[in-house]
């Protein structure tokens, strides 16, 4: 496969474009600005629609309605961005209606700054609006899975009729590194929900108020069921070395990456350590390290916040091994060395 | 002297200091001035300029720099 050198934001504007999606509604972010500026080079390039709306605010909500029209649509933020898409979230949820949200990740609260963190995790994989409503999180670690990411979300936010949320960082969407391309576009089917303004979809109707009681829960016990189904049937995760692990690193996106060289470095010395990577947040492997919590005798969880994930993972474990947080913040990204230092003190200790 | 430069759009600038950094020629430094954004926008200040690009590969403001490759370069 021909490889391009390409930054992952970037990657990812590719991957959607060959994932299928017709429509890109934004307002520019840094550090997700690259996403932006490519989907108004090439969706307009490819007969695709790209739209700069007035605000995050207006953008979610241009979703909503393109996504009503059974368009393939995207937007990409940063996590003052994402928070101002919150509301919109919910109704899209509430309406059931495919979408594909792109969070870089940066330092918070508040502006925070440019540099990269994990901690919109709470906000992307507890749902984040109101309602008890789930969006599908997908977290990529190279620029490789940022195009295949976007690639495989249009299909599956149609297939489940959910929000898609690729939850990427700072590091990754700026990192650029060679990635390869699927060679087939992928396009939308029709889809009998939406509205087309013909007459076979005339009796269609998207909305997301239900105002009798029963059917508000029925509605609401529906969306369970298929985040259940969603569980068993997208949960992701990669593992190296955990056949003989006693110590479990538990860590995603580009921290995932500085695992993986500590994890090498720590085998050299001869320490039995292991990594496992989400690659799907919400579905998260909680049943795998929950098998796993039997295997070793300590855990880490190591993430640029303030022990999201790990709560997670502590939730998986119920009790079965001690479950320990690296945590950074800022946008400090632990070097391998430094990370495999905190391994080695708690191995011994 | 090469007539390389880079031209820094000084209102899209957020002085993240990531071009300063990693210019192999230290050709880039952040400014006194205060942008419209509040930023001390980076100021590119030297006749050591190769055009090498990477300041503009690693800016993350699409637009913010230019990398001019002088004619006697």
């Amino acid at each position: 496969m021909r490889k391009v050198l390409i930054k992952g934001n970037d990657a990812i504007v590719r991957g959607a474009l060959l994932g299928g999606a017709t429509h890109f509604f934004g307002y520019p972010i840094t550090p997700a600005s690259e996403i932006a500026q490519g989907a108004a080079n090439l969706f307009t390039r490819s007969g695709r629609t790209f739209l700069q709306a007035e605000s995050e605010t207006s953008a979610i909500n241009m979703i909503y309605g393109a996504a009503s029209t059974g368009a393939r649509v995207m937007t990409a933020s940063s996590g003052p961005g994402v928070a101002l898409m919150l509301e919109g979230l919910s109704y899209l949820a509430g309406a059931e209606l495919p979408s594909v949200i792109v969070d870089v990740q940066r330092a918070g609260p508040g502006l925070g700054n440019i540099w990269p963190e994990q901690s919109d995790y709470n906000m992307c994989c507890k749902g984040g609006g109101h309602g008890s409503f789930h969006n599908i999180v997908l977290a990529p670690s190279s620029g490789q899975e940022m195009t295949d990411f976007a690639y495989r979300a249009f299909d599956i936010a149609d297939a489940y009729r959910m929000t898609v949320i690729i939850l990427t960082d700072a590091y990754v969407g700026q990192m650029m590194e060679p990635v390869g391309f699927p060679s087939a576009v992928r396009h939308g089917a029709r889809k009998s929900w939406a509205v087309y303004g013909d007459e076979s979809s005339r009796q269609n109707l998207i909305s997301s108020i239900v105002m009798n009681q029963t059917g508000m829960a029925e509605l609401n016990i529906m969306l369970q069921e298929k985040y259940a189904r969603a569980a068993r049937d997208l949960t992701d995760w990669d593992e190296i070395e955990t056949e003989d692990a006693e110590f479990l690193l538990i860590a995603f996106g580009i921290t995932s990456r500085v695992a993986s060289t500590a994890v090498s470095h720590l085998r050299e010395n001869g320490l039995k350590v292991g990594l496992l990577r989400p690659k799907t947040l919400f579905p998260f492997p909680s049943e795998r390290i929950a098998e796993l919590a039997g295997q070793v005798n300590l855990m880490a969880v190591a993430e640029l916040n303030n022990g999201m994930m790990a709560q997670d993972v502590e939730l998986a474990v119920r009790g079965g091994c001690d479950v320990r947080k690296y945590n950074w913040y800022g946008g400090m990204v632990p070097s391998a060395d430094e990370l495999a230092s905190r391994v080695r003190e708690d191995f011994n200790g | 002297m090469s007539g390389n430069r880079v031209e820094v759009n000084q209102d899209l600038c957020k002085a993240c200091r990531v071009c300063v950094e990693t210019c192999p020629q230290h050709c880039l430094e952040l400014g006194s001035a205060i942008n419209a954004l509040g930023y001390q926008a980076v100021r590119f200040d030297s006749v050591d300029c190769t055009a090498c690009g990477m300041c503009f590969y690693v800016c993350p403001e699409p637009g913010a720099l230019t990398v001019i490759k002088g004619e006697d370069a």
